[in-house]
């Protein structure tokens, strides 16, 4: 099979986990997996490289990484020319036009021939039986088409977020009838499955696509299990407790800055929380502001009250990084369409967890029952702040068996668990297709009755 | 020693951050310059961090102090970087120079382009983890390749002479654009030149070909302007780049008021522009194009707000670039009516529809008259008081397109909205050549008889050209002067597939005219409606001084509203010279403004003499009104129709007819001599205009042309 996974390890990317996991459960199940991704150094322009990540790789999966990379995100002015220099923004506002005329996806639409001569050239070198895509980047889609269009090669769709439901603000985020719109139709039409990472995005696109609902699957991120700590911190209030974030600030700087005004009342309120402190770790920015934005702008500026910022973890060190905390924040983006993979790992961590997010969130689905939860309260700082004592609190008087069970109860998200059986699915359509007739069609295909997670 | 030198072109916004990095920066060992184009009370750094360096104050010089104002943001930060010996001295030492914002990568791209060896980055963690490069154990930094060094220094020198050709250029197209130069010959020759310049790109050509016209416009050398937009016309090698500057000019001219010298040109061109997309069969956009073009050829401002009109001077002329035109040809093809017009209907009342969506006023008479003649069912259907039908009277545009491509959603609304109307009507009378006639005939009209109506101002608007006479049976006109103007116009009105033509006077009830006057409107001249520029009253303002000079008890009534100085900037040229007329002859009581009056008969009881001045009518109801009160007729001969075979002296009894405002006055002097004179000459018009255009006159051809009962004679000048 051809797993077309941009972002797989050891690109330092949230994504890069569910990546690994899936060729590896391919690769488990027997299959030959090759995956196309792009060129390390593209990487270093985002976020970075961790190749603890690539440990986890089954060495059998062979990689084909593409000489692609984000031209928008070039920081060595040498490399520019005289316009781009004069008007950075308009330069980059002008290359975004001329990708959207290629496909309809900003940044990404100008790798499609690209990605397109890839995969044609990895099948070509080893045919496959499956080809396996992974969204975002959606012009992923284009080759995928392609591939189907020339070789027929049957395809399913991670869609992880989904394109067409605008997972922040709710709702689709284009029309059926726009470019982008033709295009995930045309594509989805032919897939094999569909995933989707919760409930209301495949409940989206099962509404948007009747023809397609027996194809949409639920598969959660879930979490590794060598992200939990093997060892737990016992909680110090009179030295102080230290509350930890850990992934990319993608964040709103609104949310941000409500989380440490909140933080810096809680301080003032709390004399345990005066002595804690607060510590992020994770990607900030890319490009020329890489740790130098207005997010970096107010942690850096939050020193004062003991919030420090401590730059990105390494795959390896996730584990102990969370046992060198007492309490953990979980601050996301959006709303019911939202649930994010650091969820998981965060109730899996055993650790109280407190709520920076909408109250209407599928992060909260995930936490409910979670007995070192906060809950979600929304973003009012007052409410926040109280929350901020509350994890304290929690924190210093949680027992053993409270944390045990937040651990038990987090079991079901194992990212294997999540995985594992979606590929089984998936591997058995396969040799349906094949065993019975080219003349099988997806859509009389069944997906298997009910979520993949329960 | 790593040399760091930070260039920023606004204050940090992330002050917190830039202190973090330089914490960095010091703490693996670097040096670290900091230039900023702000003073240092905006910014604060700890010295032990970096050096700070505000960039100098701009120059004093005046020239330098423009140049550098109209340079880019970008480059004006370079170049008063490079001016400032600090920053060439520790460019020259630096080596990694990083941009801390968008406005300083111009400035660092330029600074790389110069010190080979030196790293350029654009944010500062980049920065920062090229200093950990750096000093990694045997780094060396790599020399450029011979290439890209020849390239960066030919680079700087080229981008230098292009910056001083610009500012050179830009001074001295500033200076040679004065009115004072461009009004010289010297001056008119050398822009001629520079436009059609060979190797010029088309963008280029276009805009310093807009700014040289508009300036030569401006300076009163509408001539020398037209030259040379032509000149740079046949160098533009994209014909909608050519159009669209020819349009463009044309526009600009339009809005000074101005009849565009380069017309002509521009409707070709955009004509070309129609003809190339009809060839590709983009009717839509051909459509767009061919209506632009019309827009313009028949402007108001070139036909109705001016004195003069170049279609009524030479229409042959002045219409050959739309004969030419393929797309316009296809809009002229007659689509016929598939059965001819049935015959009137025996064994109930003829159905009569009479429809417009202009002015009614011209159709009171003949509805009153059909309303009440049991021959006849009329209806009435003025389309802008239907919701549905009054959106579609604005679209010129869709019924250009409808008829070249053939068929199009808008024919489709026009065809639901209208065939009840047409399945009803055995006649439809379309008052006005205006969009209702033009929508008539966009369907095909069935058995229904179709006759339209041509007053006046349609002969010189673009709304004869969507009409598809092929669908008419009937075209009347007021006068005979209209239906030559006409036929000139369109001349396919004179085939053998075209409508009967027939002239026939406006509908008008003059018994409500003659009443009794008192014996001092014998000096009493009268202008009934003023609104239009064409009325041209201060023709008549004229004549009244030169009454004056011999009679001070003359006086002139305005009856009616003023022209708006909001509906062009000609009109208002024209508004500004007559209210100065006024206010010079107002305060003695020369001029009397009645404004709009609701009894215009009795307004007219006060005039003595009834006058038409104005450089174009079809009948001018206003005079004959006036004549019919028993004021003295004085007309001027329309200049519009004057030498031709009809107009003025044709239509009115040859005395009542004058060349200029001096014949003018002396046929007043003479027939105003005396109350007896005056009394007996007004008399006889009144007798005049009773016999000849009264309604019960009138009536008898209408009831010929719409009853069309073979019992009746048609009247000798109903024509076929």
């Amino acid at each position: 099979m051809i797993y077309l996974a941009i972002g797989f390890p050891p690109a330092a990317k949230s994504s890069a986990y569910r990546m690994r996991e899936t060729a590896n459960q391919f690769c488990a199940q027997g299959w030959e997996v090759t995956v196309v991704t792009i060129c390390q150094r593209a990487w270093e322009r985002e976020y970075g490289l961790d190749h603890s990540l690539s440990e986890g790789v089954d060495p059998r999966i062979r990689v084909v990484e593409l000489p692609l990379m984000r031209e928008d995100l070039e920081t060595d002015i040498r490399a520019f020319d005289e316009a781009r220099s004069l008007r950075p923004q308009h330069w980059i506002n002008e290359l975004r036009k001329r990708e959207l005329k290629i496909f309809p996806e900003p940044v990404f639409g100008g790798w499609r021939h690209v990605l397109e001569q890839g995969l044609l050239q990895v099948h070509r070198d080893k045919p496959a039986d499956l080809l396996m895509t992974t969204c975002a980047p959606y012009v992923n889609l284009a080759a995928t088409w392609r591939l189907w269009e020339e070789s027929r090669v049957p395809y399913a769709i991670d869609f992880r977020d989904g394109w067409s439901v605008d997972v922040v603000g709710g709702g689709p985020a284009f029309a059926v009838n726009s470019i982008a719109g033709r295009w995930e139709r045309r594509v989805l039409e032919q897939a094999l499955a569909v995933w989707c990472v919760n409930e209301p995005i495949a409940q989206f696109y099962r509404d948007r696509y009747p023809a397609l609902a027996a194809r949409v699957q639920v598969v959660r991120n879930g979490y590794d299990a060598d992200c939990v700590p093997t060892s737990v911190r016992k909680p110090d209030p009179a030295a102080g407790l230290t509350f930890g974030y850990l992934g990319s600030v993608n964040f709103s700087t609104t949310l941000l800055d409500s989380v440490l005004t909140a933080w810096r009342a809680a301080r003032r309120d709390d004399p345990v929380l005066a002595r804690s402190r607060f510590e992020f770790r994770g990607h900030i920015g890319a490009g020329a502001r890489r740790e130098a934005n207005a997010h970096m702008e107010l942690l850096t500026a939050a020193a004062s009250d003991a919030v420090i910022f401590g730059g990105p973890v390494p795959k390896a060190k996730v584990g102990a990084t969370y046992g060198q905390w007492d309490a953990l924040v979980l601050m996301l983006v959006g709303g019911r369409y939202v649930t994010s993979g650091k969820v998981y790992e965060f109730m899996a961590s055993g650790l109280p967890v407190l709520s920076a997010h909408e109250i209407d969130h599928d992060a909260a689905t995930v936490l409910s029952g979670h007995p070192l939860w906060t809950g979600a309260v929304g973003l009012n700082t007052d409410r926040l702040a109280a929350s901020f004592r509350s994890a304290a609190r929690l924190a210093i008087e949680a027992t053993d068996a409270e944390r045990a069970a937040g651990r038990t109860l987090a079991l079901r998200y194992l990212r294997s668990a999540q995985l594992a059986p979606a590929v089984e699915h998936l591997t058995g359509l396969v040799r349906s297709v094949r065993v019975t007739s080219a003349a099988s069609r997806p859509d009389r295909i069944a997906a298997p009755a009910g979520d993949t997670q329960s | 020693m790593t040399n760091v030198l930070i260039v920023a072109g606004e204050p940090p916004r992330q002050e917190a951050v830039l202190i973090r990095a330089l914490e960095q920066f010091q703490a693996k060992g670097c040096r670290v310059q900091l230039v900023g184009d702000f003073v240092a009370d905006q910014f604060s750094v700890d010295p032990a961090l970096a050096e700070f360096h505000a960039l100098a104050g701009t120059t004093t010089r005046t020239s330098a102090r423009r140049s550098l104002n109209r340079a880019q943001p970008s480059r004006r930060l370079w170049l008063r970087a490079w001016r400032d010996p600090w920053v060439r001295q520790h460019a020259r030492q630096a080596d990694i120079v990083v941009a801390l914002d968008a406005l300083a990568v111009y400035t660092v791209w330029e600074i790389s382009q110069r010190q080979h060896r030196s790293d350029a980055w654009h944010g500062l963690t980049p920065a920062l983890k090229a200093v950990d490069v750096r000093s990694r154990e045997g780094y060396r930094p790599a020399p450029l390749p011979l290439r890209r060094a020849v390239s960066a220094t030919a680079g700087i020198m080229l981008r230098g002479i292009r910056r001083s050709a610009v500012a050179g250029v830009t001074e001295t197209v500033r200076a040679t654009m004065a009115p004072t130069i461009i009004r010289t010959r010297a001056g008119a020759w050398l822009w001629r030149r520079a436009v059609s310049a060979p190797g010029l790109p088309d963008g280029l050509r276009s805009r310093l070909t807009y700014r040289v016209h508009v300036k030569m416009v401006r300076a009163g050398e509408p001539a020398a302007a037209a030259q040379t937009s032509a000149a740079a016309a046949v160098h533009l090698k994209n014909r909608r780049i050519r159009a669209d500057l020819l349009m463009r000019e044309a526009t600009e001219e339009l809005s000074m008021g101005e009849v565009p010298v380069c017309l002509p040109a521009a409707v070709s061109a955009e004509l070309v522009v129609a003809d190339d997309l009809y060839a590709k069969k983009d009717f839509r956009k051909s459509a767009q194009a061919l209506y632009k073009a019309m827009r313009l050829l028949f402007h108001r401002i070139v036909h109705f707000d001016q004195l003069s009109s170049p279609l009524v001077s030479d229409p042959a002329v002045f219409f050959a670039p739309l004969r030419a035109s393929v797309a316009a040809q296809a809009l002229a093809t007659p689509r016929n009516r598939v059965v001819p017009a049935a015959g009137r209907p025996g064994g109930r009342p003829l159905r009569l529809l009479i429809a417009t969506n202009g002015n009614d006023h011209f159709l009171r008479e003949i509805r009153q008259h059909y309303e009440n003649l049991p021959e006849v069912e009329l209806r009435f259907v003025h389309f802008k008081n239907d919701p549905v039908s009054e959106p579609l009277t604005h679209k010129a545009g869709q019924i250009v397109e409808h008829l070249l491509a053939g068929e199009s959603e808008y024919g489709k609304q026009v065809e639901e909205w209208l065939r009840p109307h047409l399945d009803w009507a055995d006649t439809i009378f379309v008052d006005w050549c205006l969009a209702a006639a033009a929508m008539v005939t966009l369907v095909d009209p069935g058995t229904t008889r179709v006759i339209v109506r041509l007053h006046s101002f349609e002969a010189l608007s673009f709304w004869p050209h969507l009409v598809d006479f092929s669908r008419v049976d009937d075209l009347i006109f007021v006068s005979d002067h209209l239906r030559d103007l006409t036929t000139a116009v369109l001349p396919e009105l004179t085939t053998e597939n075209s409508p009967r033509l027939h002239v026939i006077s406006n509908a008008m009830d003059l018994s409500l005219y003659p009443r009794d006057k008192q014996a001092n409107a014998r000096f009493t001249l009268g202008l009934v409606g003023i609104s239009a520029v064409a009325k041209d009253p201060r023709w008549t303002v004229e004549v009244l001084r030169l009454m004056r000079d011999q009679d001070p008890r003359y006086r002139l009534l305005l009856i009616g509203d003023g022209p708006n100085p909001e509906a062009s900037e000609s009109v208002r040229h024209y508004h500004d010279l007559l209210t100065q007329d006024l206010a010079e002859l107002e305060p003695s009581g020369a001029i009397v403004r009645l404004g709009q009056v609701t009894d215009v008969p009795q307004a007219l009881t006060e005039v003595g003499v009834i006058i038409s001045s104005s450089v174009r009518e079809s009948f001018h109801c206003g005079l004959v009104e006036g004549a019919a009160s028993g004021a003295v007729p004085v007309v001027r001969d329309w200049p519009f129709f004057s030498g031709m075979a009809h107009g003025a002296r044709t239509l009115f009894p040859s005395d009542w007819v004058v060349s200029t405002p001096a014949e003018a006055a002396e046929r007043i002097l003479k027939l105003t001599a005396s109350e007896e004179l005056w009394r007996s000459a007004g008399e006889a018009a009144t007798a005049h205009t009773i016999a000849t255009w009264d309604w019960p006159v009138t009536r008898e051809y209408f009831d010929a042309l719409i009853l069309n009962t073979p019992d009746r004679q048609e009247p000798a000048n109903l024509l076929r």
